[in-house]
């Protein structure tokens, strides 16, 4: 088997308001025999706020992100939906436009730094279907998660645009599902799956849109019976979590349902304690999972 | 497969109530596309069902529908390629999404073009044409920053997919912010500050959720998403200080002086101290769930080799007037992961590396 090693690029929200994935994914990773030797001295991905703002200053601070990746000379992973598509974006256009290449290599030999287009972005969710593989992980889960309902979320970032994404069909993703099975649990079929969270419109728009999208999103995971949702994406994770109760304050509606981050989902079915994982972190509460895995 | 089903929306507002779906079991043929199939029914099983076409050849835009969930060109896809993407014997056509039905699969086309009037879709010159009777003229590189963006054949497969739609009607919408890029961006036109005032309105310009559905609907390389990020970058250069121009300077504050973003201050910077107070009740919620790192509000952790941002910074500053960065191609574009077709290859080969 190839070995699974990889430069781990943690993303801001997991250094930030989700230690807990930080956590999960660290835990989760060591079961599953991936080696992540942490990228310290990344940056931000920029988020696309920059983007916004200062295209080709996102770019070269992208380049130099790759740049430490390859300096060990492995494909680099990320656990965020946004990291994964502006770090893949990024190498999109250097890839593709040799005079930018030149340009953005033009700043970083200032900084003793190049980027030479030699390694690949991945997310953890690809990883564990085609590094570990879906066989091992499930000859691994020690605590099948059979009575759970799970709904998916994808996240935008991870499935669109499929120029810069290409992983899976857009219209039609499974690589979630095919986890949760694999986890022994029950995929749900729900409205939102691949729909949007709304964080990226949070400061702009925060009652017209987002916490709108929130409200909806998690309901129709509501209206499935799903115990929980589970999404590889902590801006996602942040927005149906941690902004739940503002959505059910706002729309006045009543929801309550709980979210986990992908690596405690598949923590759980190989049997770390629910706290290891950073359940009871989370806003809305998870005490009803913690029960059923308990009873 | 010899048979499939067509699941089609069907409403009349004038007779019914509520919309129903009614399924027609038709033969796979080879080559049928979804508006072959539509009129394969309209023909032989219910004169009745109504749809809206032209072409034939995905270029007047008139036939977006959604198939299984998704915006496409009716006449663009072809019925056995979506039994098979969707690993199934039944498609569900239904009309384009967050537009008004006015019965079956034709929806309220007016509705798109009330929405687009305000951002005024029409040249507006920014001189008079040459003296010498000519007609304007732009450069290759000029007309490079518009060329996709012109493409657009109004068929409001974006409009029908965007998230952002969905939960609010008075978004102006894909469709019709990429419209306001292409005359904005038109280095003939003289109306741009014009133009982003209209989009800037309540900052709808703002309101985008960044979920990429646009482009990933778009059938002709229009990239909507692309073409509203673009409008932010000029409404930054022209100076408009909106929430998405805050937002991004503070990211930009934070690489350049910690590396990551500090995510405990970003309320305050973002809204200033009162803003950020305003959001205590969430704060204090995310503090007792040990969500809160405390020594961020001082400072936190700055990364290893900051020096390198912080040179690239002030070399990007300096190179930046004279980068031009092209616009890709993107159409049937799968961006090409070189460490996945390594695996393939390995596996193919017995699979151990």
């Amino acid at each position: 088997m190839a070995e699974l090693k990889y430069a781990f690029y943690t993303g801001c929200s997991a250094k930030g308001v989700a230690p807990e994935l930080y956590d999960s994914t660290m835990l989760v990773a060591e079961k599953l025999g991936m080696e992540l030797i942490e990228l310290e001295a990344a940056t931000c991905c920029g988020a696309g706020a920059v983007q916004e703002k200062d295209e080709f200053l996102a770019l070269t601070i992208n380049a130099r992100n790759l740049a430490l990746a390859e300096e060990l000379g492995l494909d680099m992973l990320t656990i965020c939906n946004t990291c994964t598509v502006m770090l893949r974006e990024s190498k999109f256009k250097l890839d593709n436009d040799p005079e930018l290449r030149k340009a953005v290599n033009e700043v970083l030999k200032e900084a003793g730094l190049e980027y030479k287009g030699t390694i690949e972005v991945t997310h953890f969710l690809w990883e564990v279907i085609d590094g570990v593989g879906l066989d091992r992980l499930r000859e691994m889960v020690v605590r099948p998660l059979k009575e759970f309902k799970i709904a998916s979320f994808y996240g935008c970032h991870i499935i669109r645009p499929p120029y810069l994404i290409g992983y899976e069909d857009p219209d039609n993703p499974k690589s979630m599902e095919m986890v949760i099975e694999a986890c022994g649990g029950t995929p749900v079929e729900h409205e939102a799956r691949l729909a949007c969270c709304g964080f990226h419109s949070f400061w702009s728009a925060e009652d017209e849109v987002t916490l709108r999208l929130t409200a909806k999103d998690t309901e129709a995971a509501k209206e499935q019976q799903a115990d929980f949702m589970v999404t590889p994406c902590p801006l996602c994770h942040t927005q149906l979590d941690a902004m739940q109760p503002e959505a059910e304050e706002r729309i006045g509606v009543n929801i309550g349902m709980p979210v986990l981050h992908l690596p405690q989902m598949i923590g759980l079915a190989l049997g770390i304690e629910p706290k290891k994982l950073g359940l009871h972190k989370h806003i809305i509460p998870t005490t009803d999972i913690i029960k059923k895995l308990a009873a | 497969m010899e048979k499939f089903n067509l699941r089609v929306f069907r409403y009349d507002p004038t007779r019914d109530e509520e919309p129903t779906y009614k399924i027609y079991t038709l033969p796979v043929e080879k080559g049928m596309t979804i508006l072959a199939a539509l009129f394969k029914v309209k023909e032989e099983q219910d004169p009745s069902l109504s749809f809206r076409y032209n072409c034939r050849a995905a270029i007047c835009g008139s036939c977006a529908v959604r198939i299984n969930g998704h915006a496409k060109l009716a006449c663009k896809e072809q019925v056995t390629k979506l039994l098979e993407q969707f690993e199934t014997d039944t498609l569900t056509v239904e009309p384009a999404g967050n537009i008004k039905v006015l019965k079956d699969l034709i929806f309220d086309m007016d509705w798109v073009i009330e929405k687009m009037k305000k951002v005024k879709p029409w040249f507006i010159p920014k001189e008079p044409p040459p003296a010498d009777g000519t007609e304007y003229r732009q450069s290759p590189e000029e007309h490079a920053r518009i060329d996709y963006a012109s493409d657009c054949i109004l068929c409001a497969s974006c409009m029908s997919d965007c998230n952002a739609l969905s939960v609010n009607e008075e978004f102006l919408g894909p469709l019709v912010l990429s419209k306001a890029y292409r005359f904005a961006a038109d280095s003939r036109d003289g109306a741009k500050r014009e133009r982003l005032e209209a989009v800037l309105d309540k900052f709808n310009l703002e309101w985008c959720v960044r979920c990429w559905e646009c482009t990933t609907r778009c059938p002709k390389e229009v990239q909507p998403y692309e073409n509203i990020i673009r409008l932010r970058i000029m409404a930054a250069e022209e100076g408009y200080k909106t929430p998405g121009e805050i937002h991004a300077e503070v990211f930009e504050k934070d690489i350049l002086n910690r590396g990551l973003l500090n995510e405990m201050l970003l309320p305050f910077k973002q809204e200033g101290l009162v803003g950020g107070l305003k959001r205590a009740p969430f704060g204090i919620r995310m503090f007792f769930k040990g969500k809160v790192n405390i020594a961020d509000f001082f400072g936190g952790h700055t990364i290893p080799r900051i020096e390198e941002v912080q040179t690239i910074y002030e070399k990007v500053e300096e190179k930046k007037k004279d980068i031009n960065i092209r616009i890709p191609q993107i159409l049937g574009l799968v961006y090409e992961d070189k460490r996945k077709s390594k695996k393939k290859e390995s596996s193919q080969n017995g699979g151990e590396q």
